[in-house]
């Protein structure tokens, strides 16, 4: 895999300047990436003292990790949001241990404002061609279909726990779910074909 | 599907392909998720089929707005990376050994109280000094969000909750008094999270009380009785009136 764009063209140049421990280079990092990272976590923690948590946990560990990052596998931006979603999940797991309960319903409507098109940033123009390209697919997918993804992907929910949110078999949300994804590939893929 | 086999997972594109899916998104679980790890590591085709997905699904980080994080998550990102730089380790509520002791911090502090003081004898111009104490517990940002009074006349504590004080249904604030050695003594919970009148303990006000603390816990307190388990929301030391 090569840098697709100049975004990641950037964010591979400084990590690797990062890998060889140059500080400078990891401070840039910081301002390039960290609104994106930070807006993530605020989305899955809704509080901003938990997103400053995540956010920093993952810059420490990114600064650790980046001497084995291997752009081959994954795109700088990519590598550092699985590292935010992680820590994100741990933290909202300690925090929300048994506080699942009371708040379902905002954790569904929350979950489905992500990957609602209309609730996204104001300016379309703003985003990569990926998540232009993905916003555009996430349309083409039934609401409850991208609230189950959004909430097995944002909230760390296993088939189970968003099932009983939704209220519907399990059975259901694994199909939806699995559905889901495939369309959303099948749906990038076609607008990456040339 | 059966899971454990593993020819049948090398030759279905489409159990690879829905597996990895799985696995990127977070809903592969327990002994699959492990099983499936172990295949990971001999088969590099498979790890490229779960980072296409880790990349579709990333993308969705970019549909939020983008938020610069405020300039203290970089001041801690670089205290850890210069743990040299940092004094040792110490308990969070040893803070006055750590380099969260800010002159302007306990200024700040010192500054909230003061003007408590003054807020609180204008509206109880009844109260007799001498045998009052008073914290204001304030956030990491130096908000005070709680005023506490101990009145050893009446042998109570009075503990005022700001209104913005907003805490899950299924917790509880408790509230604990740090001694100087460290050691955390539970002054106990707040009903309803809303201002109250606890029993004065006396080893709350003891003069080795170090500062008073409020942490976030379970409903009926933390499970631990040597000391918080939640995260501590908020701090300050008591000063005397």
């Amino acid at each position: 895999m090569i840098p697709h764009n100049d975004q990641d063209d950037q964010l591979y140049r400084l990590l690797a300047a990062v890998a060889m421990q140059d500080r400078q280079a990891f401070r840039t990092l910081y301002d390039v990436a960290s609104p994106q990272l930070f807006g993530f976590a605020l989305r899955v923690l809704h509080r901003e003292d938990l997103a400053e948590e995540a956010v920093r946990d993952a810059f420490v560990s990114i600064w650790h990790a980046a001497p084995g990052y291997q752009m081959h596998l994954a795109p700088p931006l990519t590598w550092m949001v699985t590292i935010v979603r992680n820590k994100a999940l741990h933290i909202r797991r300690r925090t929300h241990a048994d506080a699942d309960t009371g708040d379902g319903r905002l954790d569904i409507e929350a979950a489905d404002g992500l990957v609602d098109p209309s609730s996204g940033p104001a300016d379309p123009a703003q985003l990569s061609r990926d998540a232009r390209a993905l916003a555009r697919c996430m349309e083409t997918l039934a609401s409850r279909q991208r609230q189950a993804i959004g909430m097995a992907y944002l909230h760390g929910l296993s088939h189970d726990e968003v099932a009983a949110r939704l209220d519907l078999p399990v059975g259901t949300v694994k199909t939806w779910i699995r559905r889901g994804l495939v369309r959303l590939r099948d749906c990038l893929a076609q607008r990456e074909a040339p | 599907m059966i899971l454990r086999d593993l020819p049948a997972l090398r030759n279905s594109p489409t159990l690879r392909d829905r597996l990895a899916a799985e696995y990127a998104l977070g809903t592969l679980r327990g002994g699959a998720r492990r099983r499936f790890e172990t295949w990971l590591r001999d088969d590099p085709a498979l790890r490229d089929v779960v980072a296409g997905w880790q990349e579709r699904l990333a993308a969705l980080a970019e549909l939020d707005l983008p938020l610069m994080p405020p300039a203290r998550v970089w001041a801690a990102i670089e205290r850890r990376l210069d743990p040299a730089a940092v004094p040792p380790r110490t308990p969070w509520w040893q803070f006055w050994h750590s380099d969260a002791a800010r002159p302007w911090g306990v200024l700040a502090v010192g500054a909230c109280a003061a003007w408590l003081v003054l807020a609180l004898s204008k509206t109880m111009p009844d109260m007799a000094p001498q045998s009052r104490q008073i914290a204001a517990l304030s956030d990491a940002q130096s908000h005070t969000a709680l005023v506490v009074t101990a009145d050893t006349a009446r042998g109570r504590l009075d503990v005022r909750v700001a209104e913005e004080v907003h805490v899950p249904t299924d917790r509880t604030l408790q509230l604990w008094a740090i001694t100087r050695t460290g050691k955390p003594r539970s002054l106990g919970i707040l009903p309803g999270n809303r201002s109250t009148d606890l029993a004065l303990d006396a080893r709350a006000i003891d003069p080795d009380v170090a500062l008073l603390a409020i942490s976030l816990e379970p409903k009926s307190g933390s499970p631990d009785p040597t000391g918080p388990t939640g995260p501590v929301l908020y701090k300050g030391s008591w000063a005397n009136l």
